[in-house]
């Protein structure tokens, strides 16, 4: 592992001061795990609640400082919920291993969506092992899976070891590739890993350096997540970014300029297997809930229009000039680097790129196809 | 409830500012008038000894009216409650109410934050927030302590329903000066509910994106919107705070307009945008009542240069 601040890629941003476990989660190894790493937090076991509960709950212990261990009953993996066919998707696939995080961007839409205030870990990981096992066993099918959609793939990362019990599994796998998505810079256990890392990529969510700074609660600064992308790369790591969301506000050419320039002063155009964009967008009801939990942010303030799947979302025109803007940046310094939106209507592929996926399972095959690309390299 | 006794009193006995017990706010109902006027008080109300008279506990409504309908100068029957805790009254005059009507927003506010000095927080949430409908969530707490705060025309205009929940949400981080140029403009404009919603969420919206106080932007909304009787149009309103939040929006309407007009089509042919130019689906319609109708439509259709529809489709 380089020697570089060592301490810093080790260090949860996550430290539960209490540990609320679900009766059914006591004894398994993963609850052990974190349980040891956490010697003065209270632990409080409880039996399994339901979402009344866990407001009352969250009354009585502060979801910010408060670890929820569970036993997931349903499926770890599912379809990326994306959004409507009118907006084309990538056909993800999310392996459910927890929900929620403390990280605090303002514009999290999880904010709107989950009924549970809780970080919530799931621990019964031999279930989710064995459904994999079951899931990946059908033939011709190549597995694009994440665990970052419902939470940070990396942010409490030394507290429950998780990447490295991934990567024992996904390292040897042929026909599913795992991203782990993060703005944190808790790559220890990624560095650390003695195994095979197999076709594993991190990536890191990047934005405006004055969106970091603003609405992006204690994330990692962009100089930091980029230094931690450079060493995932140099472990071997393939390295994914996403500008997701993009923001429209005074100044942003600049403020974007600057974050692309930066990724490739610590990355080559070659060492990135996709960059994806995406405007912000939101539920209409999660505005109140966004506004409510942080009164100081106007982000969504904006110009916005209801999209043809519900969502609010910058009026097209804007969209427009976020999305040239950014690709022409990015074109200048890797010409040939894959770039796809996330949710976005195939007008604005068309008036960006000059083409556009005619479908969904067009943009998933270009996204399997740059996987493949990696595996050849 | 420990001892009830039956008992009775003049109007002007009874301390009607005293608001231990809220489960009043708002104007009366015609219909309760017109009972009372009818067959008088049927049901006495259940009042308590106080420093400065008798506190009403249950029946406010009725007594209202009959105060306003007599002068106070009535005689009543009444039922004195004697040796009952405070928070036994409340509970029992809030299940009493409920048995007959739903509060409207001020009341489920004062209930609430009465009930919060009277109750524990196990007890609110078991029994008070569900009989109010109150989902325990920290917003719908807040909620209710800014209505409490209002101020009076404010809490009168809410008491009507004129504002929902969501509006209220929205002005409850407002100044009073704010909330009271709101106020006057909802009485000039006749704002009611949804129009009303749209408003304040547009005027919320431009006073975060540009970081001042929405009387800014409210005042020039009056002005732009003030008419010659001295009214405020409210369809001037809405369009001038909308083109002050969607200013690319509006430009593209514009244009859209302007190119259209190029074609110079009768009002039966129409060509619309994608709704806000989400999508790509432009719609041509037209009526027509017979065959030169139709000849007529399409050979305006056909004279079309193809470059003029690809400069109207063009966006960015």
């Amino acid at each position: 592992m380089n020697s570089v601040n060592v301490d810093k890629y080790s260090r949860s941003l996550f430290r539960p001061t209490t540990v609320l476990v679900e009766d059914e989660a006591s004894g398994y190894p993963l609850t052990e795990s974190i349980l040891s790493r956490l010697p003065n937090a209270e632990v409080v076991v409880i039996k399994r609640p339901t979402s009344e509960n866990l407001v009352r709950l969250s009354q009585q212990f502060s979801p910010d400082t408060t670890l929820l261990l569970g036993s997931h009953r349903g499926r770890f993996l599912k379809a990326c919920p994306g959004t409507a066919e009118s907006y084309r998707c990538c056909l993800y696939q999310i392996l459910h291993l927890g929900l929620g995080c403390n990280i605090g961007c303002s514009y999290c839409v999880l904010q709107g969506y989950l009924n549970n205030p809780f970080i919530t870990q799931f621990v019964n990981l031999d279930d989710a092992f064995a459904e994999l096992d079951r899931e990946l066993e059908r033939p011709g099918v190549f597995y694009r899976i994440g665990t970052g959609e419902f939470t940070d793939s990396l942010f409490m990362d030394p507290l429950t070891g998780l990447a490295p019990r991934l990567l024992d599994y996904f390292g040897r796998c042929e026909n599913a590739v795992l991203e782990l998505k993060t703005k944190s810079v808790a790559i220890a256990g990624l560095l650390d890993y003695p195994g095979e890392i197999g076709e594993t990529i991190v990536s890191w969510s990047l934005n405006a350096p004055q969106v970091c700074k603003k609405e992006e609660g204690h994330a990692a600064t962009i100089e930091e997540r980029l230094t931690a992308a450079a060493l995932c790369r140099q472990r071997g790591y393939r390295i994914g970014l996403h500008f997701d969301p993009l923001l429209y506000f005074t100044g942003w050419q600049d403020e974007y300029r600057q974050t692309v320039a930066s990724i490739f002063t610590h990355l080559e155009g070659s060492d990135i297997i996709w960059i994806s964009i995406g405007a912000f967008r939101f539920m209409p009801q999660v505005k109140e809930v966004l506004k409510a939990n942080h009164p100081k942010t106007n982000i969504t303030a904006g110009e916005f229009i209801r999209g043809i799947d519900g969502k609010q979302r910058y009026f097209s025109d804007i969209r427009r000039q976020l999305y040239r803007f950014l690709v022409t940046e990015i074109r200048r310094y890797a010409p040939d680097l894959f770039i796809y939106f996330c949710m976005e209507d195939k007008y604005l592929w068309q008036d960006t790129f000059g083409f556009a996926p005619a479908d969904n399972q067009e943009l998933s095959h270009w996204l399997d196809k740059c996987c493949y690309c990696f595996v050849d390299k | 409830m420990n001892s009830v006794n039956t008992s009775s009193c003049y109007l002007a006995d009874i301390d009607f500012d005293d608001r231990t017990f809220p489960f009043s706010y708002g104007l009366l109902p015609a219909s309760l008038e017109i009972s009372v006027v009818k067959v008088g008080l049927l049901q006495p109300p259940l009042l308590l000894s106080g420093d400065k008279g008798l506190k009403i506990v249950c029946g406010r409504r009725r007594l209202e009216v009959l105060k306003r309908l007599t002068d106070g100068a009535e005689k009543i029957s009444f039922y004195l409650v004697e040796n009952s805790s405070a928070k036994e009254l409340f509970r029992r005059a809030l299940w009493e109410n409920l048995a007959f009507r739903e509060f409207n927003l001020v009341e489920t506010a004062d209930i609430y934050v009465a009930a919060s000095q009277l109750f524990t927080a196990d007890e609110i949430e078991r029994e008070i927030m569900p009989a109010l409908k109150l989902p325990l969530r920290p917003r719908f707490r807040l909620r209710c302590q800014a209505i409490t705060e209002f101020p009076g025309k404010l809490r009168d205009l809410l008491a009507l329903g004129i504002f929902d929940a969501e509006t209220v949400d929205l002005v409850g981080e407002w100044s009073d000066d704010e909330r009271s140029a709101l106020t006057d403009l909802v009485k000039d404009a006749g704002l009611r509910r949804n129009k009303l919603r749209e408003v304040v969420s547009r005027l919320d919206d431009l006073a975060r994106r540009d970081k001042v106080s929405p009387l800014k932007f409210l005042s020039a909304a009056r002005k732009a919107a003030f008419c010659e009787d001295g009214s405020i149009a409210v369809e001037l309103l809405r369009g001038h705070l909308k083109a002050l939040l969607y200013p690319h929006l509006t430009a593209a309407r514009q244009e859209f307009a302007i190119n259209q007009e190029k074609f110079s089509w009768p009002a039966n042919l129409r060509l619309d945008p994608p709704p806000d130019f989400e999508g790509g689906d432009y719609r041509l319609s037209f009526t027509f009542t017979d065959s030169r109708e139709w000849e007529k439509i399409c050979d305006k259709l056909n004279s079309v240069a193809l470059e003029d529809i690809d400069e109207l489709c063009q966006r960015g």
